[in-house]
């Protein structure tokens, strides 16, 4: 949708690409495995009709080549949508691929603000900032920012909030 | 604490004495000495109520409430004042015999153990300590309280309390008596209890009645020779007795509205809401009376419940959202089921009027609707169909077809609006919920479009809030109207993300 909002100012960090398709790798993986295991297992099955447990072996293969192009498919799709912005102190962030989530924070409702880095962001010099506010449906997690990038926005974030601090909730 | 809880603690353990009592006795042969060892029993259990309740004293300190027990270990529990958010006073059929209460300190810490509770103080203490300790909340200068001043320091705090602030409170009868101070708010008459067994929340009571039974007849069979050989023959005569069987069944099915009926009564007798010094205070029960206290300033909106029968009779529930209120399924009701026009009044009175028309949501979202009712059943029974299961087919074909009305009922309640100061959204339909919320309350916007919501133009609109359920959301609304909405009741945060630069874009999309 480009319709009634617009891209917020700043993409992510290019190095999202790489860490989004590592995790995507990984979900392959337990997906084709879990499909080959659930194969093997229907295959001692002799309740499902003849031809379901006679073919069970091309479900891991189904699996595999439906879900391939989606592996390189996801990190481009998602550095696409992934982005956000700071500005007249609210936080504006967009992300997802296939389903998308759009996130407005004020900055003076922000109770905490994290930076977390996982190993492989730590690698690839990531970092992640959660803003929380006292609502699960008013908080926002931007992934894949530069690590510095990360820690200048959760400085800024952190110094504006004490400024701002109103306790209507 | 009062000394008359003397007289209720050691009733209260006797149940759970009786057995080894009973045991006692039986297995002495009722000779003197088993009397002595059961003597020594009751005695031992008035013993340890006469210590628990020296042991324990409560006092205000300065800000703060200390709860002290000393039984074994010494313990000190100390809650500041201004972190009490609500005051519960309750009065179970025991206490209100003896005239005490038990009042329980919600901090909004959450969890029931870091809570303050003050078992068994009398009715007057426990009026004049909830007016202490919520009246610190409020250090407004010309306040009717003046006591408060008195409550500070005093080792038998108790006393102190009780005494100094009793003349500013009325004294209230045991069954709510409407001489207490403030505004009566709602009033339930007697006869609206009808309407209770429309919610279905007790419907379920006779059954679980009777497992609690069968329960009690297990853990307590063996005592009385019940062996699992007469289980078994019990049964087998009644599987050789299939009407009897049918008739217990029926009479539990026949039970269920009638039971439940009368359970409801029991649990909201008088209801009444009334407002005093910055706190709605809503007051319900026939035997065990309950009186839960709730700050106006952290209520955040409110919450109109029906179910299907419950629309069709044309009465709903209201619930008070609050921030930082713990257990606020039951802490935050207002009004049990009363009819429509009624509870919309109350609410306007004691949280704000919300007389705006809902803005219906585009075309698109009602076939959305229906095919989320109806297509996993389709899907269902035509895979079933495909394994040559009839049965289930036609079972998910019979459900898949119910889903129709239901899916078209789930479209028209949905709706969003917005008056200036509160917002409302509503979704729903066996459990139909409206929500009316100050605008001020959102914490922050959360809008969210699925891939079948993209094609279908739709998005879905969360309000984060930090009360009741956390985010309430406008479901499928247009995409411009959506987006509108959230700009509508926070222009400042939405206005600088807008593609069209002029505020309020916001058009009737569809």
């Amino acid at each position: 949708m480009t319709g009634p909002l617009r891209d917020p100012a700043h993409p992510v960090s290019r190095r999202a690409i790489a860490l989004w398709l590592i995790e995507a790798l990984i979900g392959f993986v337990l997906l084709v495995g879990g499909a080959t295991v659930a194969a093997w297992a229907l295959g001692g099955w002799d309740v499902l009709p003849g031809g379901l447990t006679e073919h069970a072996w091309l479900l891991p293969v189904v699996v595999g080549v439906v879900m391939a192009p989606l592996v390189v498919v996801e990190p481009l799709w998602r550095y696409a949508v992934h982005r956000w912005e700071l500005s007249g102190d609210v936080v504006y962030a967009r992300s997802g691929w296939l389903s998308r989530e759009w996130v407005f924070v004020p900055v003076s409702r922000i109770q905490t603000v994290d930076t977390a880095q996982g190993w492989f962001e730590r690698a690839l010099r990531l970092a992640t900032v959660e803003i929380r506010t006292a609502s699960h449906a008013g908080s926002s997690t931007i992934k894949g920012l530069d690590g510095a990038v990360a820690a200048h926005l959760a400085e800024e974030l952190a110094r504006r909030a004490e400024e701002l601090r109103d306790d209507a909730t | 604490m009062s000394p008359r809880v003397l007289l209720i603690d050691p009733i209260r353990l006797l149940p759970s004495l009786m057995l080894p009592l009973a045991g006692v006795l039986v297995a002495g042969g009722f000779s003197p000495a088993s009397f002595g060892w059961a003597a020594f029993g009751v005695a031992g259990s008035v013993i340890y109520a006469t210590v628990r309740w020296a042991t324990f004293t409560y006092r205000i300190v300065g800000d703060r409430l200390e709860l002290t027990r000393a039984f074994v270990s010494r313990s000190v529990r100390t809650i500041p004042l201004e972190r009490i958010r609500g005051v519960d006073v309750t009065a179970p059929p025991l206490h209100r015999l003896l005239r005490l209460a038990v009042l329980k300190i919600d901090t909004g810490a959450g969890g029931g153990e870091q809570e303050g509770v003050l078992d068994a103080v009398t009715m007057e203490q426990a009026e004049a300590l909830r007016a202490v300790l919520l009246a610190r909340r409020h250090p407004h200068p010309a306040g009717t309280t003046e006591g408060a001043g008195v409550t500070t320091g005093g080792t038998g705090g108790a006393a102190t309390t009780g005494g100094a602030v009793s003349p500013a409170v009325p004294t209230p009868g045991p069954s709510g008596a409407s001489g207490a101070s403030g505004r009566i708010l709602a009033r339930v008459p007697r006869t609206w209890l009808r309407y209770g067994p429309l919610s279905g929340a007790y419907l379920l009571t006779p059954f679980a009645l009777a497992a609690g039974a069968v329960g009690l007849i297990f853990q307590w069979g063996e005592e009385f020779g019940l062996t699992e050989r007469t289980a078994k023959q019990a049964l087998a005569w009644a599987w050789n007795h299939p009407y009897l069987l049918a008739a217990a069944a029926a009479l539990l099915v026949l039970a269920m509205p009638f039971v439940g009926g009368v359970m409801y009564a029991v649990l909201h007798w008088d209801f009444t809401l009334r407002s005093r010094d910055g706190y709605l205070v809503a007051e319900r029960g026939l035997l065990t009376r309950r009186a839960v206290s709730l700050e106006s300033r952290r209520v955040r909106g409110y919450e109109l419940v029906d179910g299907l029968i419950e629309r069709w009779a044309g009465v709903v529930r209201l619930w008070a959202l609050v921030t930082g209120l713990g257990d606020s399924e039951t802490r935050g009701q207002l009004l049990p089921v009363t009819p429509r026009a009624f509870a919309a009044r109350v609410a306007a009175d004691a949280v704000g009027p919300f007389t705006v028309p809902l803005r219906p949501h585009p075309r698109q979202a009602r076939r959305r609707r229906l095919f989320r009712a109806v297509a996993p059943w389709l899907a269902l029974a035509v895979v079933a169909l495909l394994l040559g299961w009839a049965v289930v087919a036609l079972a998910a074909l019979l459900v898949a077809g119910v889903g129709v009305p239901l899916g078209l009922d789930r479209y028209r309640s949905l709706g969003h609006a917005f008056d200036g100061a509160r917002l409302s959204v509503r979704s729903g339909s066996v459990r139909r919920a409206q929500t009316v919320l100050e605008g001020r309350a959102v914490v922050g916007w959360t809008l969210r479009q699925t891939v079948f919501q993209r094609q279908a133009g739709l998005l879905t609109v969360v309000a984060g809030v930090g009360a009741g359920g956390g985010g309430y959301a406008a479901i499928d609304t247009g995409e411009a109207q959506g987006v509108g909405f959230a700009a509508e009741v926070t222009p400042d945060w939405l206005g600088p993300f807008l593609a069209d630069p002029s505020p309020g874009g916001r058009s009737s999309h569809g």
